[in-house]
């Protein structure tokens, strides 16, 4: 897994890249949770994610559910369809932020 | 099912008990469906519940804590449209009892691998691990 970040305001984009398994799941947390903890709304982008397991769902939640105890949301953009598949199975679409 | 009459094939492939290895099996997966031309989207979903039994292996038959050199096998069967996929490990051994999913409702980090499997898969079953495998779980489904 790769990623990028862009700051503007108070909106943090981070741009993932590649597949997100177990193998790769604290790494993510360690680029995305620090924004989240700084109080910066948060959008992820995961447009170059092409897979993501019950790992990579369980940080969607917990960035989501981390956002809400500090007055800030975490919004999901442009997911491509094989993790929109992953995140509907899991029952996650009205409960997530999807864009 | 697929109305597609599949290949009958098996391969099987031996892979290190840690996580960095999820990878290399779903790679695995992804080649063998290639041969037994298996569609794209019931091809992404069958990588997933395979991986996601393997990361079981990992995180609960060995609590992530696996010898250097243990191994885990996965073996894919497809015979009259039938697929089989076994794996093989000598972790703890799991008590089928006890496998079971959060409830979906219930948002919360976790749980969520042996729902996917669930869903995906036709049945679950865990046999009696031959020797020197402890644990044998067979996924299935008709194609």
């Amino acid at each position: 897994m790769s990623y990028k970040i862009a700051e503007e305001g108070n909106i943090t984009t981070i741009h993932l890249d590649g597949e997100i398994d177990m193998d790769v799941v604290e790494k993510a947390k360690e680029v995305i949770f620090p924004h989240i903890d700084s109080g910066k709304e948060v959008h992820l982008n995961l447009s170059q994610v092409q897979y993501m397991d019950s790992s990579g769902i369980s940080v969607l939640i917990e960035s989501h559910q981390k956002a809400l105890e500090k007055n800030t949301k975490v919004v999901i953009k442009d997911v491509s369809k094989s993790v929109l598949k992953v995140i509907m199975m899991a029952k996650l679409e009205q409960i997530l932020n999807l864009e | 099912m697929s109305g597609i009459a599949h290949l009958n094939h098996s391969e099987k492939k031996a892979f290190l008990v840690n996580s960095s290895s999820l990878k290399d099996v779903r790679s695995f997966c992804r080649d063998v469906f290639e041969k037994l031309q298996i569609e794209q989207n019931l091809k992404d979903e069958l990588v997933l519940a395979i991986a996601e039994a393997a990361q079981n292996i990992v995180k609960h038959a060995f609590k992530n804590n696996a010898a250097a050199n243990e191994l885990m096998v996965v073996q894919i069967s497809c015979e009259n449209n039938k697929l089989q996929i076994a794996f093989y490990d000598r972790g703890t051994p799991v008590d089928p009892k006890k496998v079971k999913h959060r409830e979906i409702d219930n948002v919360k980090p976790g749980g969520l691998g042996t729902f996917f499997i669930q869903e995906i898969m036709d049945a679950v079953e865990f046999k009696d691990g031959n020797k020197p495998w402890i644990n044998h779980l067979v996924l299935t489904k008709q194609l």
